[in-house]
């Protein structure tokens, strides 16, 4: 098996495929924390909407593409109502409330989810590339492929935004030292609802995008949760770079874990991140020294 | 108003004697809602210690409850041990575990140390649910009562085992009350204000901060022995960090920092789990909003509201007293 | 009793403290003046603990304390009053002195009070209050003191441990004339044994109290001396007083 460059083939593709889901989950959260300084629990319940509502879209409008679109959007809608009930007002107040908070509405949301979606799992039958393609021998599911690729790509997108665009070079200065970016002219209430918004639509690009492959149900999003967490803090708060390495860290340790100590592939995370926390505890790339 | 007053003391008497009063007007279903009560008071006081007192909140608080039942099913069931014998190992392993934790975990500080302490329990939940030994995720059966046969007490009873929990319960509130009215106590309240200016005055903040996790983990272990003998039967989600945030709402919902509130909270939240699921297969839903609705409240929970309203009625009963001092002292002159 | 030599402190490349030596022995007062943004709280910062210094050596009580953490440092005898107000707000002055007893003499180890040393820690509490005037207040929650007498507070706290070395973070700053008096007349009473770093801003205070005044600026020391050799110097007439008197 391990001399088999077709295993070590499929097993590289499905971390790089997990890493860019986890990529846009954390990206969005890691900003968000590194910016704005808040904990936002509900992220991964934000992620179940974007599977959910990508389902309905793809039954009612007839195929993935528009809710490829469409969902983020619907998230992003979400995630500005909330924004403006609860998250501006938790901002300044620390990291108790805001992690009581949005725990408190992990279960609001997965509730509002069983009511209008049912708690069985939800999935599609027709999604686009859903033939597979041969490796090296092996034959590989072609839409994870779609998904590694989307990934890279948004991830390129994002990269280009914050280096070399006027909003990102306001993220950047915020990041670094808000007062100061105030100062400077630079609205940092306007930008930090920016961000926040991209978060989200992020998160439900993320959903809509794994429905086809791993399917949707309204539990979902808790058990993604803590991963992405693990993620972010590995990384470091507030970094594109870091959330990159640590999704590719999180997500071969989890992929290989499973197929070399499966029943430790799970503690393997946990122990990295304590010995992250311990040693490192601004994380692999931080972007505040 | 003041760590420990009257008030709060009164009340948790009340509190008490309102349960004991439940039990005696109570059927089946009363007496395991009961324990349950009892069981999640105690890991709520627990929790309390280290997040409403030493200042660290902890997400993974559900580990070392969850082990204490565990251990409990290991000593008693596995190794054939007496109850009360592997009651009391559960409980002393516990702590020393959350010693060694606890001295890992204070060396970070904030959302950081939220999210060690959330890895560190999963690891548990992990730990539990690929141990096949134990029963992995198929849970763990078999469990026997501690025997009180001695004293005439047979615990598989649902009503003798309910009033055994509150009990213990009861003891350990007294317990706690004399621990935090000690000097140890007022240094771990002071930690919760303000931990650099004690540092600064030459305490060694994470010395205290360790023995409090310690502590604490012991009496979450004991929490756990208590929780093996009232389902008869356990499994890995003991240890869920969902589990450690439905302790962290109790005493979020009850009062945090009070150890009366806790129990309140704890109280609370078992009987409207058990109300809400009767009329909606939702209650998480009102559940969540009830917490949002709580800490944005303002006010530090039940116990919040209670001491605010006490302090209006009191407040006004004084202002009214002092007027008629006041006529009193014109007439006669 | 205090030991500072050739300290430095980098942020990457900001030199924020270069090359910062002194000495307080027992019973001296010592003033550190200087514009803001000299680096008087960082050195404060350094020699409490709170900073890691880049290079150089700290001695406390002549006991090496350069990587010692910040409580270690407090208990080899340093105490400090912060600049802004560092206090147990949600308590009574005399449970804050009392706090402030547990942590300095270890007494916190307890897990059921003794009588005897309950009452011997309130003596020293009520002692620390009448020291600090804020007698007339023990029983008052601290947040709702005046500012003034917050301030002294600070510095009571910092006394209760009856330090060898003393740190004094702008003890007036804020304060009224009354109340700067009052402080004035708390920093006279200062046990004569101890050792006094002080950052002042009030040159009639540091003039007329210390006995040796460091001036800081850039994070440099551009003068050591006496009050008059301070006062006299052009240079420091200049950078700090605004001119060269004639």
């Amino acid at each position: 098996m391990l001399s088999d460059g077709g295993f070590w083939i499929v097993q590289i593709l499905n971390s790089l495929q997990l890493a860019m889901l986890m990529l846009l989950l954390s990206v969005g959260l890691t900003v968000i924390f590194g910016l704005m300084n808040f904990v936002n629990l509900a992220h991964g319940s934000l992620y179940a909407l974007g599977a959910l509502s990508g389902y309905s879209l793809a039954k009612t409008l007839g195929g993935m593409w528009a809710a490829y679109l469409l969902a983020p959007l619907f998230v992003m809608a979400v995630g500005a109502l909330l924004y403006v009930t609860l998250i501006d007002r938790l901002r300044r107040a620390g990291p108790m409330k805001q992690v009581l908070v949005t725990f408190g509405l992990i279960f609001v949301l997965m509730d509002a989810q069983r009511y209008f979606w049912g708690t069985d799992q939800l999935g599609v039958t027709e999604y686009p590339f859903s033939g597979s393609i041969e490796i090296l021998g092996q034959t590989y599911p072609a839409y994870r492929i779609f998904i590694i690729a989307l990934g890279l790509t948004v991830f390129g997108l994002l990269y280009f935004l914050l280096e070399r665009t006027r909003l990102g070079a306001e993220v950047r200065a915020s990041v670094d030292d808000a007062e100061t970016a105030s100062c400077l002219g630079v609205n940092v209430e306007r930008t930090f609802f920016a961000v926040f918004l991209i978060g989200c639509a992020l998160a439900g690009l993320a959903g809509a995008v794994a429905m086809p492959a791993f399917s949707a149900e309204a539990g979902m999003g808790v058990s993604i949760l803590v991963p992405t967490l693990v993620v972010v803090v590995v990384g470091g708060l507030g970094s594109l770079t870091g959330a990159l390495a640590g999704s590719l860290l999180i997500a071969t340790t989890l992929t290989f874990g499973q197929v070399f100590f499966p029943e430790f592939a799970g503690i393997l995370m946990y122990l990295l991140l304590v010995v992250v926390l311990l040693l490192r505890p601004a994380g692999l790339f931080p972007v505040r020294s | 108003m003041a760590q420990n007053s009257i008030f709060r003391q009164v009340l948790a008497f009340l509190v008490f004697l309102a349960l004991i009063a439940y039990w005696t007007q109570a059927d089946y279903f009363g007496f395991e809602i009961i324990a349950e009560i009892g069981v999640f008071a105690i890991l709520a006081m627990s929790l309390d210690i280290i997040a409403g007192y030493a200042g660290l909140v902890s997400l993974g608080h559900a580990a070392l409850f969850g082990t204490g039942a565990y251990l409990l099913a290991y000593f008693s069931v596995v190794l054939e041990w007496p109850v009360w014998l592997a009651m009391a190992t559960s409980t002393a392993l516990t702590g020393l575990i959350a010693l060694i934790v606890g001295g890992v975990v204070t060396r970070v500080h904030g959302i950081f140390f939220i999210m060690i302490t959330l890895a560190i329990g999963e690891m548990g939940y992990e730990f539990f649910f690929q141990n096949r030994t134990l029963g992995g995720d198929d849970g763990f059966a078999g469990i026997d009562r501690l025997d009180l046969g001695f004293i005439g007490v047979d615990l598989m009873d649902p009503a003798s085992f309910a009033l055994f929990v509150i009990v213990m319960a009861a003891l350990i509130y007294l317990l706690l009350l004399r621990l935090l009215a000690s000097p140890y106590g007022k240094v771990l309240a002071g930690l919760h204000d303000n931990p650099g200016r004690l540092r600064a005055l030459g305490l060694p903040v994470r010395a205290y901060q360790t023995s409090a996790f310690a502590l604490s983990g012991l009496i979450a272990g004991f929490a756990g022995t208590l929780t093996a003998q009232h389902t008869l039967f356990i499994s890995p989600n003991l240890l869920h960090w969902t589990t450690s945030g439905e302790v962290l709402v109790m005493i979020i919902l009850g009062g945090l920092g009070t150890l009366v509130g806790p129990v309140i909270g704890a109280a609370t939240l078992v009987l409207l789990r058990h109300e809400l699921s009767e009329y909606t297969q939702y209650w998480g839903f009102w559940m969540g909003l009830f917490l949002i609705a709580i800490v944005l409240g303002g006010r530090n929970g039940i116990l919040g509201w209670l001491e605010w309203g006490w302090e209006l009625a009191s407040g006004k009963t004084r202002r009214e007293a002092l007027a008629q001092a006041k006529e009193a002292d014109d007439a006669a002159s | 009793m205090l030991r500072l030599d050739r300290l430095v402190k980098s942020f990457g490349a900001l030199q924020v403290t270069r090359e910062v030596s002194l000495e307080v022995p027992q019973g001296v007062r010592h003033a550190i003046i200087g514009p803001n943004g000299a680096g008087k709280t960082t050195l404060f910062n350094l020699i409490a603990g709170e900073l890691r210094p880049t290079s150089g050596r700290i001695e406390i009580g002549g006991r090496e304390a350069t990587g010692l953490s910040i409580d270690k440092r407090a208990r080899l005898g340093l105490a400090r009053s912060f600049q802004r107000n560092n206090l147990f707000l949600s308590q009574s002055v005399r449970n804050n002195l009392l706090l402030a007893d547990m942590a300095a003499w270890g007494t916190g180890k307890r897990f059921w009070p003794l009588l005897s040393k309950e009452r011997a820690a309130h003596e020293r509490a009520e002692a620390i209050a009448l020291q600090v005037g804020l007698a007339d207040d023990l029983e008052q929650q601290v947040s709702e003191l005046s500012y003034g007498a917050q301030r002294q507070l600070e510095v009571g706290l910092a006394l209760i441990a009856r330090p060898k070395v003393l740190l004094l973070d702008e003890p007036t700053s804020g304060m009224s004339p009354e109340e700067t008096g009052r402080m004035l007349r708390l920093i006279d009473g200062l046990p004569r044994d101890l050792a006094v770093l002080l950052i002042e801003h009030d040159m009639d205070l540091v003039f007329s109290h210390a006995d040796r005044i460091t001036v800081l600026n850039y994070g440099q020391v551009l003068l050591e001396g006496s009050p008059q050799e301070v006062r006299g110097s052009d240079v420091v007439q200049e950078i700090y007083l605004g001119g060269v008197e004639d």
